[in-house]
């Protein structure tokens, strides 16, 4: 077995293809923001993609979010009860749901259901020739295909967001009430108190967008640069999700830290 | 009018085309052979701007397209369609939508009277009855009929046909070469068609370019590729596994 | 010996393509059960194999070396990260409610060690692994070398289930003994720096109890056993050529990952409950 572990070369592998994936996305990002500015872009495809994303990833998210919910109110418990605090739960949950566990987690079931599919779907259209054909048609290509499914990807990711926490808080209160004893109005009271404000909400809905950012970026990015056949498709499929995932967190820390 | 200049193309260090020089009249229906992998859709492709061609010229109705931005190329693609060989329709669309797209976009249609054109023009290729179909449904003739409707949309007075029957039973072929003819008797559209189809070449060209080791090795009428002395040539359109010719 | 694939074909085409809402709820119901029924199935011959059957040691250890180090860079990368992102936030809401820092470190590892490090872990595996397995199963299926193989008497559960399954048991354990490691750094790092609490501070093992280590490596078992067993089962239900394959991937890397955050539920809430 010759591919034993070596440190150095992986990590020199991992940040060779960090930056080409950087400089892709960031063409991308210029043709899409070209056309954006001039608010170029098909209407039909636009919304077609919307019900795609948005509205078929509705169970996906909202079981996420519930069971997320539910878990953050077993992980606050402890720490509140140390405290002697029973009240400020909805607090503790809370605040990480909003700011981080919320957005985040959205985020990635979004970028495994809709980024890879969106992948899937654009690699098969660019190995069949099906790009060519648009272009042939003196159609361009990114206005009709690439910006309307970013956008779309963008926007799902903030209303997913945005119900997500929503339905995550609901889950936290009955499960403090079914765990801990805590009344789903003393989990309200401490949602609604001094600790928390309006910031904590913002917070996680502009990561949410954000992160649509990156997860659109980089699905169309790999989707439309796919290149030998089938087995070509299924290894983009592979990056984006993974490219998806440590854009997550690596923006989520720099976006906390920013927002602080 | 369109015409070839001293085109040459290399991939890498493969050279393609050296130097491919002819022209090709208004309303004829124009063959280009040749073996396979012999450089023909990287010829055709380049005159619509999807290849650009390293050196030499591509001259569309005057213009110099090979010089063209992707921008410019827009005008040249609505004047000069192209069917591709594996049909390329959009999976995510029905037949009816895939016809209808160039409508939409190019003539500012609204979505209804978009869909009722394509109608028209997919009954036009006796496709009308599938028009709510997608194209994964379809057999590959009528896939490629679908396709040619959907060039024909925007009425271009050039027509580019990658090996239309490459892929087809004889009957669905030779319903496709009727078809091409028609094209160009009755609407007076210029074909380009790219194959090695013998039965097609013979059958509907007006003129004939053949491609071998990257240049025309002859230009001229079915008439004179069937009298020509030239080994390659005969090798070539009696379909001998034996001869000169390299491939 | 069942055929999976075959199984859930029979079972669609016998419901009626019906479009109402209740019709559609219950078709999810039947198609969830049936399902929940098949994955079941995978694990159940699995660890028959398992106890059975002999196991191609050189296969598990290249599945450990697909699993476990092609995703070294990702899981570092996200995990130190994650480090950073909980003590920026826990610190500030610390600052704002109870303004002292001694316990952050303590609190820190107790989560660390009770649910950041496998959670995270297993997050991250279920959409790199599970997509790879997935496709890789998949993509035998639609090119028919699954029937070629049961043709050869080998059963694809022996042959190509077991060895990734006991790959991904011993490689999340690893891999969240290491991102431990890495996010205790990251942690004391950016305590350091932001908060100005000295590493000494930082390091407070005091609020980790055996049950959270038990917690952990129970999450631990649980997610490296669920994600090979679902995206298996995904790869071996692809049908469709191609473009099955590519949504067989995508339902590999959801339903990993929604069984990883219900797993985490349940071990948490029993755990929580077990040892108040």
């Amino acid at each position: 077995m010759s591919k034993m572990f070596s440190p150095i070369a992986a990590a020199r592998e991992g940040l060779f293809g960090l930056a080409a994936t950087l400089g892709k996305m960031g063409i991308v990002a210029g043709q899409i923001g070209r056309r954006l500015y001039r608010l170029d872009l098909d209407h039909e495809e636009f919304w077609r993609n919307m019900y795609k994303m948005g509205v078929k990833s509705v169970p996906i998210v909202l079981l996420t979010a519930l069971f997320t919910g539910a878990t953050m109110v077993v992980q606050a418990a402890p720490i509140v009860q140390r405290y002697g605090a029973n009240q400020l739960l909805g607090w503790g949950a809370g605040f990480g749901i909003l700011r981080e566990v919320g957005p985040i987690l959205t985020a990635l079931m979004i970028s495994g259901r809709v980024g890879a599919n969106n992948t899937a779907e654009l690699g098969t259209m660019t190995v069949t020739e099906q790009i060519d054909a648009l272009r042939a048609l003196a159609i361009d290509p990114i206005a009709f295909l690439i910006v309307p499914r970013f956008v779309a990807i963008v926007l799902t990711l903030f209303f997913s967001t945005l119900y997500a926490d929503a339905v995550a808080l609901v889950g936290a209160a009955y499960a403090g009430k079914a765990l801990v004893g805590v009344e789903p109005i003393t989990f309200y009271n401490a949602l609604t108190s001094d600790f928390m404000g309006i910031a904590d909400v913002t917070n996680g809905l502009v990561k949410s967008v954000i992160f649509g950012i990156a997860i659109g970026l980089a699905s169309c990015t790999f989707g439309m640069g796919v290149s030998g056949g089938a087995p070509g498709v299924g290894r983009a499929v592979n990056a984006t999700v993974v490219a998806s995932a440590a854009g997550i967190f690596v923006v989520d820390y720099f976006v906390s830290f920013i927002l602080i | 009018m369109i015409s070839f200049r001293n085109v040459s193309k290399s991939f890498g260090t493969k050279s393609v085309l050296s130097d491919v020089s002819f022209d090709i009249e208004n309303g004829e229906v124009f063959f280009i052979i040749g073996a396979s992998g012999v450089g023909k859709s990287v010829l055709i492709k380049q005159l619509v701007g999807l290849l650009r061609p390293d050196g030499g010229d591509i001259l569309l109705d005057g213009d110099e397209v090979s010089r063209f931005d992707e921008q410019a190329m827009y005008a040249v693609r609505k004047k000069c369609a192209m069917v591709f060989q594996h049909s390329t329709l959009f999976d995510s669309m029905t037949c009816l939508e895939n016809v209808a797209l160039p409508l939409r976009k190019h003539r500012g249609m609204k979505p209804r009277e978009a869909l009722a054109a394509a109608r028209d023009r997919l009954e036009q290729v006796h496709m009308h009855e599938f028009g709510d179909r997608y194209p994964a449904e379809l057999g590959d003739g009528m896939k490629k009929r679908v396709a040619i409707a959907r060039a024909l949309t925007l009425d271009p007075r050039y027509v580019l046909f990658d090996e239309p029957t490459t892929s087809l039973d004889l009957v669905s072929a030779r319903r496709v070469d009727k078809l091409i003819r028609e094209l160009a008797d009755s609407l007076g559209v210029t074909c380009i068609v790219v194959s090695h189809d013998l039965n097609s070449i013979f059958g509907i060209a007006t003129r004939i370019a053949m491609l071998y080791k990257g240049q025309v090795r002859l230009l001229g009428t079915p008439a004179d590729f069937k009298g020509t002395s030239d080994e390659i040539i005969q090798q070539f359109i009696q379909g001998r596994a034996q001869g000169p010719m390299e491939t | 010996m069942s055929a999976t694939s075959n199984a859930s074909a029979e079972t669609t085409n016998a419901l009626p393509a019906d479009d109402g809402l209740a019709a559609s709820i219950g078709r999810a119901v039947f198609e969830s059960i049936h399902s929940t029924r098949e994955v079941y199935g995978v694990l159940v011959r699995t660890l028959y194999y398992i106890a059975r059957a002999r196991t191609d040691r050189d296969a598990v250890i290249r599945q450990m070396y697909e699993i476990g180090n092609r995703s070294l860079f990702l899981l570092t990368v996200v995990i130190g990260f994650i480090g950073m992102i909980f003590v920026l936030q826990a610190g500030l809401q610390m600052q704002r409610v109870i303004p002292d820092l001694t316990m952050l470190g303590a609190s820190f590892m107790e989560l660390l060690v009770r649910e950041l490090a496998p959670t995270i872990v297993a997050l991250m595996l279920a959409t790199r692994v599970g997509a790879g397995i997935a496709a890789e199963i998949g993509s035998m299926v639609v090119t028919e070398q699954i029937d070629a193989l049961r043709m050869c008497a080998a059963d694809p559960i022996d042959y190509l289930v077991k060895p990734r399954f006991i790959a991904c048991l011993l490689m999340t354990t690893v891999l969240t003994l290491w991102s431990g490691g890495v996010s205790v750094a990251s942690g004391i790092v950016t305590a350091e720096v932001i908060f100005q609490v000295t590493p000494r501070t930082f390091w407070n093992l005091s609020l980790v109890h055996a049950s959270d280590v038990a917690t952990g490596l129970t999450k631990c078992i649980a997610y490296g056993a669920a994600i090979p067993i679902v995206s298996a089962h995904c790869g071996l239900s692809t049908f469709g050529g191609s473009e099955g394959v590519g949504s067989a991937t995508t339902r590999a890397v959801v339903q990993s990952s929604l069984a990883v955050i219900v797993l985490n539920f349940i071990i948490s809430s029993t755990a929580f409950l077990v040892f108040k």
